[in-house]
């Protein structure tokens, strides 16, 4: 910073004032040279994620601090491990977070495109247009693109039989992402997933009722997706039977043990009957309990809490199998799938309560003694559970994270069932629509919008580049092609499938989240094109 | 030199710094000066923003005058009035905040030559005061008042005003929307009272701002809820809502209490009683006839299933200021006890809804009878945006409520200053004496609006003001600066840039008055800091040798 005093002032008698605390560790940067330091610490950001863009992009090995490895190709993920200081770089990461949290696919899309905006208008600021002309510019550009895209937007035909054009999306979704290899199983579990919680009068998807778990070892191949609840958890006793059909549950939140009152209490026994007496009642109480239980006639017990010994021996003894220490959010998950009820208490529990499903059974991996429960064939068909193998942990987790972006490009579609083509054909497209527009525009503006179609260059070039192509002249090329044909499917073929038009390749995107791509970064380069002056606090010291 | 030889007087504690004279006082106006340069660039609708890293570390943009001066943390004595005015000007009118700051320090600079030659400070200021009188005066003249009558010109006049405020912040793009959205809101509100606290703000990070929402009604984030919560119904028509103060949970009665137990017989009677304290409770909540029960203390999981069980919502640790607003809206009043609920300590609202916003869940009530209240949803792309975007609605929220109150406008874009300069100018030229001089100064002093707008936009501001100067000679009251022009005049009247005139009697009066304030001061008597100060022992070494060091060097001069 070439200023290291803030605010440095003195009277015309060479005295020096003080106007700020700490005046002296203040740092401020100022005028276009702080708009410029911001523009490069955003482009520095938008590299680093650039090159894992697209099918053929690549992925980071990131490891925190404490040692913990994570292999990604998610733009957002990948950010905000980075742990990045600065603090316009700061604002990216949150931008591929809230498009994230929005949209859940297209992360890296929106960075590379602030990053493309800021270094277009950088060249602008050169040639003295003042920072908020620009950023208007950029608005205008960004309203045009936006009309555009939703012109050569299609409509996918989707329903729950035919479902072949969702599984393309999710399929242009995970291409890029370590699953590629089992695309065509992922994208099918990512639909039928979404399409088996979806609410299609409300157009939408509770993502609460889709479970993803993993487990270390087989292969991606043998990712399957359960239509009811995988609890890791076995059976309370290892002589109780391993599945049991026809289930009907009883859900508790009570432990299997003698009600306590929650007061601090206190009993003091005296004498030997006394003793008796209580052990007597204990006794009593646990063949009470597994009365009722059976009582309402269920034949299998989900318990919140433990249970000790006694209770479990006497479970045991009566047929009843038992799982115990389910957490929370899982048993409301089971309680969800079967219908059942959560019962506090015992003396609560009747028939009406009890869940229902067709079969829960322990399933066991491997060499390994682990074991985990399956419900499955729930009363409501409406929970589902995507569990993951993998090789390792890293694959296992970079596969949850990519199913995660599958799931939303899915359910995006279900929201709204208009698309664009990807490989860059939308981006280009918008590109040739904005620069037109540019031409027509009367006041300095038109300088910026010319920027921004520049700028919108920066995705497909960035998929070429990646894709091993000569980035320029293969972006000239579906360039000229898409305004000779008028066709605005054409884009770059990542695959080296020979063919330019994504419409046949299938390679989707939903319209939501394109627009929520240009949306964002041209609101964010606004927002950094608009500060002129930083002051920096100094760092407290120890 | 020769005096030296006398014993010294200690009148003060050693290390107190005085400072006395025109040189303080010259070097207050310096320090003003400066704090208003950095304010500068952030006016009109060109202005830019500013980044304020705090210690912590956390980062703020923004473009809010009073913001920027209570984040820069300012100590020096004489700058500190212009923060105080910077804030009063927020608390009174919400806007504005730069132009105060701005007019005070310039309203100092153009005396300071005065002062240089030795005029009194005193006539200074009466020459002030004056001019701020007819100022003053001849806004209320001029102003021009929107007949409340008719509904729709009035709401078209509470859009512009909206709209201008917005004009240098981040929403700008978004004016048409955001105006209509804070016009709403403050509509919404009990026009009597118009008491903007009860305009909710949410902020979820996340979609483009074109996607935040206005609320006829209170919603706030979906509590922490325990297990159960979902197997609750998640929307209503018509509900009955209770609020309650009340903790509905499975749990010990008193903490330090203790039961001794007799018998083991009577344990049993022990453990039934304490579920019948809860389930009491809770059938007294059902039997009122809620159907949305919230609270402000956790409501447990016991609770939660019993709930469910009987097609019950309910969210425990509800925020208090969402509750109130709650009950603002949906009628009935907060319940500390379960028993004796009667049926008007319920609430009602036409539609209950939880529904998805951006990655969160939000509990949504609309269509509330009482509705006196309405809740802002804000979406953008990162954190310190949504903020920025919250701090520009309010200051629009709190224009609009001013106009609402009185409806009296002035046009913006520079154009009531020009006037008023043109104006107390005139007049200046019609009375004898020095103060002719300081009204001058005082009517100059009023151009640095137009000036600042201007060269923020890269305008040639010397053209402009001369453009303008010539045209409030001509008698064409409301011609301001126009940014998006080739002329770069226009009349603002007509192009709908309008402010309340209360935004610009308030700040010119206060503007005058912390002027005054600083050249009333001619000694500053600081005290030694004291061993443990409150800035914390890391003074930055620099800083005290180079106030004694100047000190030493201003002294022996006069």
């Amino acid at each position: 910073m070439a200023e290291p005093q803030a605010m440095y002032a003195t009277d015309e008698y060479g005295r020096p004032f003080i106007i700020l605390r700490e005046q002296a560790k203040k740092t401020r940067t100022h005028g276009v040279q702080a708009i410029k330091s911001h523009i490069l610490a955003a482009r520095t950001v938008a590299n680093v994620i650039r090159t894992s863009l697209g099918p053929r992009g690549l992925d980071k090995i990131l490891i925190s601090p404490d040692g913990d490895i994570t292999v990604t190709n998610d733009g957002a993920t990948i950010l905000t491990q980075m742990e990045v200081e600065h603090q316009i770089a700061k604002l990216l990461v949150q931008l591929s977070r809230s498009q994230d949290d929005e949209i859940g696919d297209g992360t890296t899309g929106v960075v590379v495109l602030a990053g493309a905006l800021l270094e277009q208008s950088e060249a602008l600021l050169d040639r003295g247009i003042h920072p908020i002309r620009i950023a208007d510019g950029f608005d205008r550009a960004c309203v045009v693109a936006v009309e555009h895209l939703e012109k050569i937007s299609d409509k996918v035909e989707f329903t729950l039989s035919d479902t072949s054009n969702l599984v393309k999306t999710a399929k242009t979704s995970l291409g890029s992402k370590i699953v590629s290899k089992e695309h065509d199983k992922f994208a099918e579990i990512a639909v039928d997933a979404v399409l088996a919680v979806a609410d299609f009068e409300r157009k939408d998807v509770p993502f609460d009722m889709i479970k993803v778990d993993g487990k270390v070892g087989g292969s991606l191949a043998d990712t399957t997706l359960i239509k009811g609840v995988l609890v890791d958890k076995d059976f309370s006793h290892s002589q109780m039977p391993h599945s049991v059909r026809d289930a009907k549950i009883a859900i508790l939140t009570c432990p299997f043990e003698p009600p306590r009152p929650k007061t601090k209490h206190k009993l003091d026994i005296t004498s030997v009957e006394e003793y008796k007496l209580l052990r007597e009642y204990e006794h009593d109480k646990f063949h009470d309990m597994i009365k009722r239980v059976k009582d309402t006639g269920a034949n299998l017990v989900i318990c919140q809490w433990g249970f000790d010994d006694e209770a479990n021996h006497l479970l045991m003894q009566n047929d009843l199998p038992a799982v115990r220490w389910v957490g929370g959010p899982e048993i409301e998950l089971i309680a969800i799938a079967t219908q059942g009820r959560i019962v506090p208490r015992f003396e609560d529990l009747t028939a009406e309560k009890l869940g229902k499903a067709g079969i829960v059974r322990e399933v066991s991996f491997g060499t390994t003694r682990d074991k985990m429960l399956v419900i499955e064939e729930c009363a409501n068909a409406r929970t589902v559970t995507v569990f993951v193998r993998g090789s390792n942990k890293m694959i296992v987790d970079e596969a949850k994270r990519a199913l995660h972006d599958a799931l939303c490009a899915v359910r995006n579609l279900v929201v709204d069932n208009r698309v664009v083509y990807g490989g860059g054909a939308a981006d280009i497209s918008c590109a040739l629509a904005v620069a037109k527009a540019a031409d027509e525009t009367p006041s300095i503006e038109q300088y910026a919008m010319r920027a921004f179609a520049s700028a919108l260059d920066a995705v497909p070039l960035a998929l070429a580049e990646n894709s091993g192509l000569p980035p320029i002249e293969t972006l000239a090329e579906v360039k000229s092609r898409q305004v000779k044909e008028g066709n605005s499917v054409l884009g770059i073929d990542c695959m080296g499938r020979g063919d330019n038009d994504m419409k046949k390749q299938f390679v989707y995107d939903p319209l939501i989240s394109k627009r929520q791509q240009y949306l964002l970064a041209t609101q964010l380069v606004r927002a950094v094109l608009k500060i002129d002056d930083v002051i920096v606090a100094g760092q407290a010291e120890e | 030199m020769q005096r030296a030889m006398q014993p010294t007087v200690v009148l003060l504690k050693e290390g107190t710094d005085t400072s006395q004279g025109k040189p303080q006082l010259l070097s207050n106006i310096s320090a003003c000066l400066a704090i208003a340069e950095t304010l500068s660039s952030t006016l009109g609708p060109r202005g830019m923003d500013k980044l304020i890293v705090s210690e912590r570390g956390d980062a703020q943009i923004t473009n809010d005058g009073a913001t920027i001066l209570k984040l820069l943390d300012i100590v020096h004595p004489a700058a500190r009035s212009l923060v105080d005015i910077a804030r009063a000007q927020d608390a009174e009118v919400g806007d504005g905040t730069t132009s105060v700051v701005l007019l005070a320090a310039q309203m100092l600079k153009e005396v300071r030559g005065y002062i240089e030659e030795g005029v009194s400070p005193q006539i200074i200021m009466k020459g002030f005061r004056q001019a701020c009188q007819l100022a003053l005066d001849r806004i209320k003249a001029i102003q021009v008042t929107v007949d409340k009558k008719d509904p729709e010109s009035f709401r078209s006049l509470l859009l512009k005003c909206a709209s201008t405020s917005m004009s240098s912040k981040l929403i700008h793009s978004e004016k048409p929307f955001f105006s209509n959205m804070v016009v709403e809101a403050v509509q919404c509100l009990d026009q009597e009272d118009l008491d903007e606290s009860l305009i909710g703000v949410k902020k979820i990070p996340g979609g483009g701002m074109q996607d935040s929402l206005l609320i006829h009604g209170v919603a706030f984030k979906k509590t922490f809820t325990y297990a159960g919560a979902e197997q609750q119904p998640k929307s209503f028509r018509d509900p009955l809502v209770v609020c309650l103060n009340v903790e509905l949970e499975l749990k010990a009665e008193k903490d330090n209490a203790e039961v001794r137990v007799e018998a083991v017989s009577d344990y049993q009677a022990i453990v039934d009683a304490e579920w019948e304290i809860i389930y009491r409770k809770l059938e007294a909540i059902e039997k009122a006839g809620a159907r949305v029960v919230l609270s402000k203390l956790p409501i447990g999981d016991l609770a939660t299933q019993w709930f469910a069980d009987r097609d019950i919502f309910c969210a425990g640790r509800v925020p208090t200021a969402d509750l109130q607003r709650v009950v603002q809206a949906v009628g009935g009043s907060v319940q500390s006890t379960c028993s004796d609920i009667r049926r008007e300590h319920l609430g009602t609202c036409g539609r209950f809804e939880e529904r998805q916003i951006g990655g969160e869940r939000y509990n949504i009530f609309e269509e509330c009878p009482k509705a006196k209240t309405c809740t802002l949803i804000l979406r953008g792309g990162a954190e310190q945006f949504i903020e920025e975007v919250e701090r520009s609605l309010h200051d629009a929220i709190m224009v609009v409520k001013r106009a609402v109150k009185n409806g009296d406008v002035v046009a913006g874009g520079g154009a009531i200053e020009m006037d008023l300069s043109a104006h107390i100018r005139k007049h200046a030229l019609s009375i004898p004496g020095k103060l002719q001089l300081v009204m001058i100064a005082f009517a100059k002093a009023l151009e640095i609006i137009p000036r600042q707008i201007c060269d923020n936009a890269g305008l040639d501001s010397t053209d402009v003001l001369n453009k303008l100067r010539m045209k409030h000679a001509n008698g064409e009251k409301w011609y301001g600066v126009d940014v998006d022009g080739l002329e770069g005049v226009r009349d603002n009247m007509e192009a709908f840039v309008w402010e309340p005139s209360l935004v610009k009697v308030n700040a010119i009066s206060s503007a005058t008055e912390a002027a005054c304030l600083i050249l009333s001061i001619d000694e500053t008597v600081r005290g030694p800091q004291s061993e443990a100060p409150s800035t914390g022992p890391r003074a930055p070494p620099g800083t005290a040798q180079r106030a004694l060091r100047g000190r030493g060097r201003g002294m022996p001069r006069r």
